[in-house]
């Protein structure tokens, strides 16, 4: 009985072990040594250098790059919160017949597969030759602009893209959190005479947070996380725009990939990996004592 | 009497705003998807004109028939339904297993090793990607649907096994304890009683691995380098990085023909996405 369960789960333990915790590990290897492209075979291992480099070194970039994902999830989780909340509760108003047509057509940008619909938005939209935002400029006389060359607007490109991609995901757990309130509740604030705000701000908001919340830190590990705007908008192999835009994973990866600077890069990862798990314990704690 | 009417003008004007409104905001979250639609159907010289609207001017099939026939489009699919059907085939044949016995057995190191699960969940793969890299490259996997189905089928398994372990506690114990008196063995009891009744959960997760596979496209383009292993992710991402002019009417066929699929599963499946995806990640 005792060997009976790690039979069980023998072949998935494995299997984790070797894509996931080996790489992690020999990640946290090539971060002590000098591994780049003139050391691919011959690297020695030199110590902490690498971390001290990334941490203590304002032009290697990492310090900025860690700014710029900060300052990206608290404005996107946000921006999301804010809109997902009353737009989820404008659906829930009385007498909108077409809520299910509304609801399923916003879903669609969520259903989408990611890098087609980020694709489609560097063509479709913001491309200076075919993108809609530029043939809408020139239909109102102004000169083209190639919002992805500049750093701020590409920034702000990212972010209503992020928006456009990750509401629908909010909206519906939030609309599914709605149904949870009691609806008595709304009837007994309207008698005590109580206004829309008045409503919201003390039956809505509390009746929801709990529910929210998990949802709420789950999104904002994936928008800390978030590769594949940035790196498909603004850095594609060949393609780089002139923005100078890096969250930590694109730096990380810039670092890996393109400037092959394979040690700066692990320690940089092995960082974030300390970073993220700190996090994550952190929040486990506070989810469970609310 | 007076007060009633203007309080259901007031309803009404509440209701035609809030609806203008959210017709606003569909016609935002639909936009790009209609442009591309529009300019699937388009001739070559539609994605050029100034003159934009969301009907095809002179429509025509001939974007769908460039990029069935004249592109390896064909062959970017068969590549794409190997590795996802693959992952889906060698994650959950790991994790339901695992799922099993972590959800029914209680035993020394377990919940270590969930928690442990939690954290290597939280760790986002594209750090390690370079050691994986590094690793295939070693072992003479690298451009090998084989090796990529390895990687993916890793990092399902984690959620596979949370997703499937969360569900298997919800199935009573007392269902196997009756069968159990009934004289059956495990491998019996398992096959006929617990895998039956956790069709629909299994059926579920192996749906939300495939479409994340199928979505997946940094692992994809960086480890087949070959243009014979593309998978569709690797043809789109190369069809809008040549030239545009030529290109992104094809490019707008593809994503139609790539999305199509998945958003009919997705509408499918859409009840589950919400409570599947935040139940690995909280329950302890």
């Amino acid at each position: 009985m005792r060997k009976k369960p790690w039979l069980y789960s023998a072949p998935a333990l494995l299997l984790i072990l070797i894509v996931v915790v080996f790489p992690i590990g020999y990640t946290a290897y090539i971060s002590l040594t000098n591994m780049n492209l003139y050391h691919w075979a011959d690297f020695r291992v030199i110590g902490l250098s690498n971390y001290a480099r990334a941490l203590f070194k304002f032009d290697s970039g990492f310090l900025g790059a860690l700014f710029t994902t900060l300052l990206w999830t608290v404005v996107n989780m946000a921006l999301q919160l804010f809109c997902g909340f009353w737009i989820a509760l404008g659906l829930n108003a009385k007498g909108l017949r077409l809520r299910r047509l509304y609801k399923t057509l916003l879903m669609l940008p969520w259903a989408m597969p990611a890098y087609v619909s980020i694709l489609l938005w560097r063509v479709g939209i913001f491309n200076t030759e075919f993108g809609l935002l530029n043939q809408w400029l020139t239909a109102l006389g102004l000169p083209k602009y190639s919002i992805l060359d500049n750093t701020v607007t590409a920034f702000l490109a990212c972010l209503a893209l992020n928006l456009w991609m990750a509401l629908p995901f909010m909206i519906a757990t939030i609309d599914g959190a709605l149904q949870s309130v009691d609806a008595s509740l709304y009837e007994s604030a309207s008698l005590d005479g109580a206004g829309f705000f008045q409503k919201v701000r003390f039956i809505t908001v509390p009746g929801i947070r709990a529910i929210i919340a998990p949802a709420a830190v789950m999104t904002t590990f994936i928008t800390f996380k978030q590769f594949d705007i940035v790196y498909l908008l603004t850095q594609q192999k060949g393609y780089m725009t002139g923005a100078n835009l890096n969250t930590v994973i694109t730096y990380a990866y810039q670092n890996a990939f393109v400037s092959n600077n394979y040690g700066l890069s692990s320690a940089v990862s092995m960082l974030l990996f300390v970073l993220i798990i700190l996090f994550s314990l952190a929040t486990n704690r506070s989810l469970r004592e609310e | 009497m007076d007060k009633n009417r203007k309080k259901r003008t007031l309803g009404i004007l509440r209701l035609t705003v809030l609806n203008g409104a959210f017709l606003l905001l569909c016609l935002v979250a639909l936009v790009p998807v209609l442009y591309a639609l529009t300019l699937s159907f388009s001739g070559s010289g539609a994605a050029l004109s100034s003159r934009f609207s969301f009907w095809p001017t002179q429509p025509t099939l001939e974007n769908y028939r460039a990029i069935l026939f004249d592109e390896p489009f064909l062959l970017w699919f068969r590549n794409s339904v190997i590795l996802s059907v693959g992952t889906v085939f060698f994650s959950m044949l790991c994790a339901v297993p695992a799922a099993y016995a972590f959800s029914r057995w209680r035993f020394a190191g377990r919940r270590f090793t969930l928690k442990l699960l939690l954290v290597l969940n939280a760790f986002p793969q594209i750090l390690s990607m370079f050691a994986l890299f590094r690793v295939l490259k070693t072992i003479g996997l690298l451009n090998t649907h084989g090796g990529l189905i390895l990687i993916y089928a890793g990092s399902m398994c984690v959620f596979a096994l949370w997703n499937m372990k969360g569900y298997f506690d919800t199935i009573p114990v007392e269902i196997e304890e009756a069968s159990r008196i009934d004289g059956a063995s495990d491998r019996q009891m398992i096959l006929r009683i617990v895998l039956p009744l956790a069709k629909p959960a299994i059926v579920v997760t192996c749906v939300m691995v495939l479409i994340t596979v199928w979505n997946e496209y940094l692992f994809a383009t960086t480890f087949l380098l070959d243009s014979t292993s593309y998978s569709l992710a690797g043809g789109l991402y190369q069809l809008q990085s040549n030239d545009y002019s030529r290109s992104w009417p094809l490019f707008s066929a593809a994503a139609v023909l790539v999305s199509l699929p998945i958003l009919a599963v997705f509408f499918k499946i859409q009840k589950y996405m919400v409570s599947g995806l935040t139940a690995g990640g909280v329950k302890g």
